[in-house]
């Protein structure tokens, strides 16, 4: 059932605001609409980079976080503690921001004196002072580089013009070398060294020798480095610490939310406009007057123009199931049509015909039951989790009903899809058409409802006359009920589709319309599926019993037989679930969807506290 | 071992291998698409994993409808049913729907897989809008395993 929405309206004084704002957003039931003529918001910039800096440090602190064991229970706070500022959170934060500071410059610190000591590696033999290689008055020396291959022809080089060449250290550039010859001779000697393939370059310029500016430079490194992993304990300390960043991130987020709402504005006044469920204007109101009573609060139905979100309301099983329609899109007011209360149980059936088996049935109602009893997941989240929970009781009895345990047939109630393909398939071609049925019957009570009862007869009415009579033909017994009722129906359909057009559009468009019989047929069809994931659920399963089987020989084998079981029937399991999910939802989607629902709602998304890592416990929660 | 049971072997190899190999491109698409986005955002990892891992099933079909041919042609059991060269091609071409089908379908719904991961990277809400599109293309690899299954069951041995 689609809930109906009010529009709310509130003037209040600017001096009430923050406390309004905050009354509305701790009872999380006012979704703001924004107008044009809305004043900017003040002081959004401000919270908004509050935000920002809790989140970089938390994002920095998570860095040295250890990694949460997977039991670990998001914390629970009541809507008190959580509203109150934490002096501690924010000296943490001033100490995740320096220590942040502090690793940063030591870090590029190190990696500076790491790029120093790289250079200084192939000086190292060097026994003269680098600083020292100036021309003396008969000498001059000159450095540079060899490649590997040219070192044996720059020697020769060298020496047949007379001079020396010390060859030092291999390094990025090849193999460095230092040049002494003559001053005269200087020019002659480079000339042919070039050639032969001496590179010049000048090592880095430091006092002394290069060794023991590379030892200073190492000293300095292992400094920073011990400086390094002391802050890092320290952003390690600060880790465990947290909870209180995450309640610091949670606080900013409620404020920046809160000061993001914009309102029209006068110079001592102020107005929101939103939307309220219709059930729940007098929690908004009590809210309301607890903070003032200077004010004036007013609901309104919506007007044809508007376009209110959508809230629906069903009972704790299908409300689950809301969230597999909402995924394709929501329900809109103006539809008026909530499929979830008829979809709900198909998707049940269906999810369980495909997986349709007892033991994997089990495993899954205890394994998912586990599941949320450690994880307790919230939101959409939650109801996926409790959709595959619920399908988990489907899945056994079409265990029971196949006969198939842990692919293991059993004594089935019914048939086996393995031993009897072609009545699985008539069956899942059934279960199709009556789904398809109850989506067009949804389509009939709402046509009637709103008056278009002939609508209705012609549409649908005709449709699901003329597919029983076709299904009836197949049976001897009711075949010649099931001719003419396909006959009626389809001369209807010729009669009647082309209602809306002109002239002789009328006769096309009858002969269009019964061409539709395609579609009918190929979503019928496509209800086959169900068919093959059973089987393929089943035969996976058979295969890794098989398997087990065969191995179960000796000590070694029966324990590597429980290893086949073990992955084997978790891998089906999971396949299977995959699967089953994707393929029902499709056949929801397009085959059932398509017979009596749009959608094109959005969702009603009210000013609320809703934090991502704690739990917040209100007043309304805890009754 | 008669021709016709070498025949009906060949036939389960190829629909095995033919799937086998579709399934692994598939995949392989996907995973390279889903490799690229966690890269940027982590936290969709789980998303693309589903996605990523459709394109798997064909294999698995062409793996069911391999071991249900030697599951009828007794040859686990120790004592193969010997065959005739006429059963043996017909247990060949009824393998090669789902092997075919199977091939191809796994490589464009691989495809289809990394275009919905890079819909999903853009709009991490719209990831059952992506599924719900690669799935769409399963349909000609189901309704190929259907036809195959159906007619390993309906030959006579």
């Amino acid at each position: 059932m689609i809930v109906p929405m009010k529009k709310a309206e509130l003037f209040a004084l600017k001096q009430d605001r923050d406390a309004l704002l905050l009354a509305l957003q701790r009872v999380g039931e006012f979704m703001i609409i924004p107008t044009e003529e809305d004043a900017q918001p003040t002081g959004q910039e401000d919270a908004q980079q509050a935000l920002q800096q809790a989140e970089n440090t938390l994002g920095f602190v998570s860095q040295f976080q250890e990694k949460r064991s997977f039991f670990a229970q998001r914390p629970e706070l009541d809507l008190q503690s959580f509203l109150k500022e934490d002096p501690e959170a924010l000296e943490l934060e001033q100490e995740a921001k320096k220590i942040a500071e502090q690793l940063a410059a030591v870090r590029s610190e190190r990696s500076t004196l790491a790029a120093q000591m790289e250079q200084l590696t192939p000086w190292l033999p060097l026994d003269i002072p680098l600083d020292r290689l100036t021309p003396t008055r008969y000498a001059s020396f000159h450095t540079g580089s060899i490649s590997a291959g040219a070192v044996d022809p720059v020697k020769q080089a060298v020496e047949e013009q007379g001079a020396d060449l010390t060859l030092l250290a291999p390094g990025p550039e090849g193999l460095a070398a230092l040049l002494t010859c003559l001053r005269e001779e200087e020019h002659a000697v480079l000339e042919a060294a070039k050639a032969a393939g001496f590179v010049e370059n000048t090592p880095p310029r430091v006092k002394g020798l290069a060794k023991d500016a590379y030892e200073a430079y190492q000293q300095q490194y292992r400094e920073a480095q011990k400086l390094e992993e002391q802050l890092v304990a320290q952003a390690e300390e600060l880790a465990g610490r947290k909870e209180k960043l995450e309640l610091l991130y949670e606080q900013r987020k409620a404020q920046a939310d809160r000061q993001a709402v914009s309102a029209w504005e006068t110079a001592a006044t102020f107005r929101l406009v939103g939307w309220v469920r219709s059930d729940r204007t007098e929690a908004v109101k009590k809210a309301v007057a607890e903070v003032t009573d200077a004010c004036a609060l007013s609901f309104t139905d919506p007007t044809e123009e508007d376009t209110p979100p959508t809230v629906t309301k069903n009972n704790w099983f299908v409300s689950q199931f809301e969230t597999i329609t909402d995924m394709f899109s929501r329900p809109t007011t103006r539809e008026g049509i909530d499929p979830n209360p008829v979809m709900a149980p198909w998707y049940w059936l269906i999810f369980g015909l495909m997986m349709g088996d007892a033991g994997y049935g089990l495993v899954m109602a205890i394994a998912i039951f586990a599941f949320k009893k450690i994880k307790k997941p919230k939101g959409e989240f939650a109801k996926l989790i409790n959709v595959l929970w619920y399908s988990s009781i489907t899945t056994m009895f079409c265990g029971v009903l196949f006969g198939s345990y842990f692919g293991e047939t059993w004594h089935p109630l019914l048939f086996s899809p393995l031993d009897a393909p072609v009545p699985m398939l008539i069956f899942s071609i059934i279960i199709g058409t009556l789904h398809i049925f109850s989506g067009m019957i949804l389509k009939v009570v709402h046509d009637i409802k709103a008056g278009h009862f002939w609508d209705a007869m012609f549409d649908q009415v005709s449709w699901m006359v003329l597919i029983t009579g076709l299904g009836l033909l197949f049976l001897p017994a009711t075949a010649a009920v099931g001719k003419w009722m396909a006959i009626i129906g389809a001369l209807v359909i010729l009669c009647t589709a082309g209602r809306g057009n002109k002239g002789f559009g009328k006769v096309t468009g009858g002969f269009l319309g019964l061409y539709n019989i395609t579609g009918y047929m190929s979503d019928i069809l496509s209800y086959s599926r169900i068919l093959a994931l059973s089987l393929a659920t089943g035969v996976i399963g058979m295969v890794m019993n098989l398997l087990a089987g065969m191995v179960q020989g000796s000590v070694i084998g029966f324990v590597f037989s429980l290893l086949i079981y073990l992955v084997g029937h978790v891998f089906n399991i999971a396949m299977g679930l995959l699967s089953a999910y994707v393929h029902d939802s499709r056949l929801q989607y397009i085959e059932f969807f398509s017979k009596c629902y749009e959608g094109g709602g959005y969702a009603f998304q009210p000013l609320s506290i809703d934090p991502k890592y704690i739990d917040v416990v209100t007043h309304r929660q805890s009754k | 071992m008669t021709l016709g049971t070498v025949i009906a072997i060949c036939g389960a190899a190829i629909c095995a291998t033919l799937a086998g190999i579709g399934s692994a491109y598939g995949v392989r698409i996907g995973g390279q698409a889903a490799a690229g986005v966690v890269s940027e955002n982590p936290g969709l990892f789980g998303k693309l994993l589903v996605l990523q891992a459709l394109p798997g099933t064909q294999g698995i079909y062409g793996f069911l409808t391999a071991v249900i041919i030697i599951v009828r042609m007794g040859l686990l059991g120790g004592n193969p049913i010997a065959l005739t060269t006429a059963q043996g091609w017909a247990l060949f071409g009824a393998a090669m729907p789902i092997g075919i089908v199977g091939l191809f379908s796994a490589i464009y719904q691989g495809q289809t897989a990394a275009a919905s991961i890079h819909m999903t990277a853009k709009q991490p809400d719209s990831s059952a809008k992506g599924i719900t599109m690669t799935a769409m293309v399963e349909t000609y690899a189901i309704l190929a395993l259907l036809v195959s299954i159906l007619l390993v069951f309906g030959i006579q041995l």
